[in-house]
This record gives structure tokens, C-alpha cells and sequence, in this order.
């Protein structure tokens, strides 16, 4: 069997790489992304006092510690069996709303977006912030960085801490808001809206008015029918911080809807020989492999998904920007519900209209009466057994769960990152793309510009599961022949 | 005097990527900072844009952080002192750059293009580590013994007053 190799990492080991198998006509028979595991998480936690596991936790992966931070906290309020005031559930939604405006705007600006507004053909070297820069004008720089700068204080006062939150606690938060300080998000959270509001604009201009990236976005190449999963409040809404896991068919129809303790009901972990890679599927459909359609129980959980698993979005603007998504694409509504979007390059689309969702459901949250409550450090009383909380971080639904003796010392810790769940559909977006560009041994050498499309627009994190990578990424493909020579390598640097 | 950023890179509960944030916990233990006002000493496991923002109010900056090269070449615990030109061409340290974001590199020109003063000096300490893949508070032994001396070189670089 023909084997080709991109590998993000030559110059330093042990990261991640792609490796497509062709068939003995030299046609794409599979593609996979493989990425290193950290190891010893587990055995690390097991003999520590479970409430150290906020602090812990947020110290895995450098991208989104506020996620893992939010996510452990929630699993203690259940460990604990504490039920948190509706003060505290709006601290932390605003602190974790404030944290996704910055985490979206990076994506966007930084990584999805210079694909489209430089274009998917321009030199990857110049395919950065700098090139958007370059392209759009230097006061959207400024005001990237602005917007991150606001956040990033937002965190810092609400957290406790700037990059590493330290602020949750069992059924509570140890940072109430001052006077000062709530004059101030109420400010940042307008000009996180306006913000927001800019870039669909910018979204609209240079990408939605260009028919050629239209034409990109629906194209076959970018498509894929799965299952989709995100957290939904009580009228199947969006929400990033608390809900139900809602997951919906290809057809748009919902499969289930339940709590997060019952995640391991819903999604088994396929182990495959040739990655130590987890891929999780859906139970109630079962493992049919690395296929589209409604009998192959391979999920999607990313801002596309969650737009997808939900009937809409609980804020005024963001509706607006989801019912003109839907409708721009071709999709129809039947019973209330857009039937789902399947195109994976809409995904940076979705993002950004999430973008405006966490910024209006800020400016919400900060307008309620109850933000600035005092009275958010209850004190517990109940003997821990076991718990488990979820979020939706911005790469995926996010599931921490923990097990202890009575004195709170954990004895089992298991994890379900955002970015694992999309192991499946990501593996089937980089063969899909391979495919059209690889037929009959012969390479097209717009791969690599393809296949690092068809991966980004998960925002892949491989720093969560595995560790941040250093350096740009050089992303290589090795073409070997059916017996394993090289043939050709295909290389370039993705910054 | 100019204002002075140390920040330590990496994750300290990674055994050895947390080798930059060790050694900002030593410098910060050995010195007088009330003799330095001008001092910041910090840590972060950040990269790209998130580390080009931490730094933009300095005038000079000193990163440390873990170097992971081919485990058949490397020699752990070796100390490179590097500087920005060097992450320019091809020796980008551990966090210096993330996947998630744009290099630290490509950071700062977009900074320094969008009218930002960006820091004049840059120095750049990287410690060669054996392994950053398995969670443990505890360095490997070449690397353990590397702090101490990068600590050294730091406080003898910025003439910082011991305790």
C-alpha cells in the first residue's frame, strides 16, 4: 500500500502529523491526523484534594485554560453536590462569555481567517495576522489587539489571576465584582459588540461578496453529513456555559438531549492499531468507521455544531446573524428548524456569529442586577463521591469528571477535550480534501494548501490534548510508493 | 533604568517544559527586588499574540523557555542564549510560538506595523529538555541542574542584586 506523509514537525520531534494511505492504484484510501498524547494525567491528579483541580486543570493547555478552569469547577459543584446561586452561575458565564470574545477574535483574525481574506492560494507565508494587516488595514490590527487587551482584564479581574484563572470554587466564585469594575465590563462588553458586529462585516465584504469563496464554502470538497453536538438551554438555545448536551442527525432531526453526568451513556471512545488517538462516537448509532450519513455514529462538536445542534441563539443580534447564516446557505425551515448547514469552511462564519453571541449574552449578563452580588462563597458541607461538568469550549464540548473517597482525595479523573471529539470528522475532512487532489498516484500541488483548509477550520488543539507545538508549523508531505520509498516530499511553513 | 520583564515560559506540572517558569522562580527567590523597581518577574505558558501583549509594555525582555530538539541530537540541560533573530530563522523555543495563534516573531512586526512600541531588547535563554510529554512536577536530572546556572547568567546579564 502507497503511503503519504505530511508531518507538521521535521525540524523538531514527537508532534503531529498526517499520514494519507493511498490504494494500489494510487487513489486515496485513508487519512489520518495523528497527534502525541500526554501522558500520566490521570496518576499525576489521583491523591490530590479534588478542589485543586481548577487550578490544576488550567494548567494543560496555554490556549484555553479559562475552559478547563470552568469545567472543573462545575465538576466540583457536583462532586460536592452544592448547587450553585444564580449570582454565581452569572459571574462565571460573564468571566467564561469575556474569555470565548477573545479566544474567537484569535481564531478568526490569526488562523481561520487569513485563508479567505488573503486567499486559500495566497503564499503561506504571508497567510497570518500580519498579511491581514497587510490587506484590511492596520486599525483592524489595532482593534484586535484592543479587544483582546479588554478581555484579557475582564479575566484577570474576575479570575484572580491574568493567564490561569484561580477565581472557582465549589458551588461558588472567590471574586466578586466592585463598583469600578462593573462600570468597566459594561463598557468593554459594548465595544465587544460593536467589535463583533465589525467583523461580520468584514466577513460580508471580503468573503460573502466574493463568489468564488461561496462557491469554496458549499464546494463537495469542504461537505460532510455527520451528527452534530452542542450545549442548549431550556429553548434549545445556544450556551457556552451550562445546558444540555443536545445532539442532532444529519437530517436536523434530534438523536438525544441529556445531562452532562450521563456522557458515557451517549459517546464510547473507538481505539484504532494504528493511532493512540481516542476516537469518540455516538452509542445510540454505533462505529460504522470513518463515514458520512445518518447510520455512522461519527459527531462533530465545533461553533458549526453547536449552531446546528441548537434552534437558535438567545441573544437579538446573534439571531439575526443565524436565521441570514441558514438562509444564505440554502437551508429551509421546517417545525421551527433550520435544517443543518454540512459545510465545514462555514465553520469560521459560525464562529464569528458566536463571537457576537458572547458578547451580547456579556452585556446581559452584566446589566443584571444580581452581577455584582456579593454573597458568591458558599460554604460546603456535603461528603464528595463523584462528579462531572461540562462547558462548551470553543474547539468542543469539554466533560471533566472525578471520583474520591470521602476526605475529597481524587481516586479517578477522566477527561473528554474539546478538540477529541472532532478526531473522527477531522480524519474524514483531510481525506476528503486529499482526494480531490490526488488521483491515480498523481499529486496536485494545491494539496497542501487544502488539506491545512480542511483541518484548520476545526482550530484543531493539539496542545489540549497534547502539548503546544513549537514553532511555526512546517507542514510536509512525503509521497511513498506501494512499497514505502519516497518518491516526493511536498513541504511549507504554516505560521 | 529600563523597565524589565523576566518571564519564565511553560508548564510547570510537564516535568521538563516547565523548566523557563522554574527558573523565574529561582531568580525571583535569590534576588533583592526591592533593588529593582524596575524588575517584573513572570510566568505563562502563552505564545504568539497572548505573549507579544504580555511583553509590550517593557523596554527589555528575557524569555525562558524549554528547547525540545531530535532526541538523538540533543544533549538536555545544554543553555543556548538566543536572541529574536535567532526564533526569526530556525530555532523557535517551545512556547515562542503555538499552533493556536501566530508566532511570537509575526506578533511583534504586526504590533510594531500597527504602531506599537515593541521592546528594544530581547534575550532569549532556551534550556534543552528530554521530555515534555509526561505530567510531573519534577524535572529530569540534567535539566534540575540547568536552573541554578541559567538563573546565574540572568542575574549576572542584568546585574541584578542578590539577597
Amino acid at each position: 500500500m502507497e503511503r503519504i506523509t505530511i508531518d507538521p514537525i521535521t525540524r523538531l520531534e514527537g508532534h503531529g502529523k498526517i499520514e494519507i494511505f493511498l490504494n494500489e492504484d494510487g487513489n486515496v484510501k485513508n487519512a489520518y491526523l495523528q497527534i502525541p498524547e500526554l501522558r500520566g494525567f490521570e496518576q499525576f491528579s489521583i491523591g490530590r484534594p479534588a478542589e485543586e483541580m481548577p487550578r490544576i486543570t488550567n494548567r494543560i493547555c496555554g490556549v484555553c485554560p479559562e475552559a478547563h478552569h470552568m469545567a472543573a469547577t462545575k465538576a466540583l459543584d457536583a462532586l460536592f453536590d452544592i448547587e450553585p446561586s444564580s449570582a454565581v452561575k452569572k459571574l462565571r458565564e460573564l468571566f467564561y462569555s469575556s474569555f470565548y470574545v477573545t479566544d474567537h477574535t484569535v481564531h478568526f483574525y490569526a488562523l481561520g481567517g487569513p485563508d479567505f481574506v488573503l486567499g486559500p492560494d495566497s503564499n503561506p507565508a504571508e497567510r497570518n495576522i500580519l498579511g491581514v494587516i497587510h490587506k484590511v488595514g492596520v486599525d483592524i490590527g489595532i482593534q484586535v489587539i484592543e479587544c483582546r487587551k479588554r478581555n484579557h482584564e475582564v479575566i484577570k479581574m474576575l479570575g484572580g489571576r491574568g493567564v490561569h484563572p484561580v477565581a472557582g470554587l465549589p458551588g461558588g466564585w472567590s471574586k466578586s465584582m466592585t463598583k469600578e469594575e462593573h462600570e468597566l465590563i459594561l463598557e468593554y462588553a459594548q465595544q465587544n459588540i460593536d467589535f463583533a458586529l465589525f467583523s461580520l462585516k468584514i466577513f460580508d465584504d471580503i468573503v460573502l461578496a466574493n463568489q468564488a469563496y461561496v462557491d469554496l464554502i458549499v464546494s463537495d470538497a469542504f461537505t460532510h453529513q455527520t451528527y452534530y453536538m452542542g450545549m442548549v438551554d431550556d429553548e434549545n438555545q445556544i450556551n457556552f456555559y451550562d445546558g444540555l448536551i443536545r445532539v442532532t442527525g444529519p437530517d436536523g432531526k434530534e438523536l438525544v438531549k441529556y445531562p452532562a453526568e450521563d456522557y458515557a451513556k451517549h459517546i464510547a471512545e473507538r481505539v484504532e492499531p494504528w493511532s493512540y488517538l481516542k476516537f469518540p462516537y455516538l452509542k445510540d448509532v454505533g462505529w460504522k468507521g470513518f463515514v458520512d450519513g445518518p447510520e455512522s455514529g461519527v459527531y462533530c462538536a465545533t461553533p458549526l455544531s453547536r449552531l446546528n445542534a441548537a434552534d437558535g441563539m438567545a441573544t437579538p443580534k446573534a439571531q439575526e446573524h443565524f436565521e441570514r447564516f441558514y438562509e444564505t446557505l440554502g437551508s429551509k425551515k421546517t417545525n421551527g428548524r433550520y435544517a443543518p448547514v454540512h459545510h465545514r469552511l462555514a465553520t469560521h462564519w459560525a464562529r464569528l456569529i458566536e463571537l457576537l453571541y458572547a458578547a451580547e449574552r456579556m452585556q446581559e449578563l452584566a446589566q443584571d442586577p444580581e452581577i455584582t452580588d456579593q454573597n458568591v462563597r458558599p460554604v460546603v458541607t456535603s461528603t464528595p463521591t463523584e462528579g462531572v461538568g461540562c462547558v462548551e469550549a470553543p474547539r468542543g464540548t469539554l466533560t471533566h469528571h472525578y471520583k474520591t473517597d470521602e476526605n475529597g482525595i481524587l481516586t479517578d479523573v477522566n477527561l473528554v477535550v474539546g478538540t477529541t471529539n472532532n478526531n473522527a470528522p477531522i480524519a474524514m475532512s483531510i481525506k476528503k480534501a486529499a482526494e480531490g487532489l490526488i488521483k491515480n498516484g498523481v499529486v496536485n500541488e494545491g494539496l497542501l494548501n487544502q488539506v491545512e483548509m480542511a483541518f484548520r477550520n476545526y482550530d484543531p488543539c493539539m496542545s489540549c490534548a497534547t502539548h503546544s507545538l513549537p514553532g511555526q508549523m512546517p507542514l510536509e508531505i512525503q509521497i511513498l510508493d506501494k512499497d514505502g520509498n519516497l518518491v516526493e516530499t511536498l513541504s511549507q511553513y504554516i505560521d | 533604568m529600563d523597565k524589565t520583564l523576566i518571564i519564565g515560559l511553560g508548564n510547570p506540572i510537564l516535568t521538563d517544559d516547565g523548566v523557563g517558569v522554574k527558573v523565574a522562580r529561582e531568580i525571583e527567590r535569590r534576588i533583592d527586588l526591592k533593588a529593582h523597581p524596575e524588575l517584573t518577574i513572570t510566568e505563562a505558558s502563552v505564545g504568539g499574540l497572548r505573549l507579544m501583549e504580555a511583553v509590550l509594555d517593557y523596554q527589555r525582555v528575557v524569555l525562558i523557555d524549554a528547547y525540545y530538539l531530535d532526541p538523538d541530537t540533543t544533549t538536555p540541560g545544554r543553555i543556548h542564549r538566543l536572541d529574536l533573530d535567532d526564533l526569526r530563522a530556525v530555532s523557535p523555543t517551545q512556547h515562542s510560538t503555538s499552533a493556536h495563534d501566530t508566532s511570537l516573531v509575526t506578533a511583534l512586526d504586526a504590533a510594531q506595523k500597527m504602531g506599537y512600541t515593541v521592546p528594544s531588547a530581547f534575550m532569549i535563554y532556551a534550556v534543552e529538555v528530554e521530555n515534555i510529554l509526561e505530567f510531573s512536577e519534577t524535572p529530569t536530572p540534567a535539566v534540575a541542574a540547568a536552573i541554578p546556572q541559567v538563573a546565574d547568567m540572568i542575574i549576572d546579564e542584568l546585574s541584578l542584586t542578590p539577597l
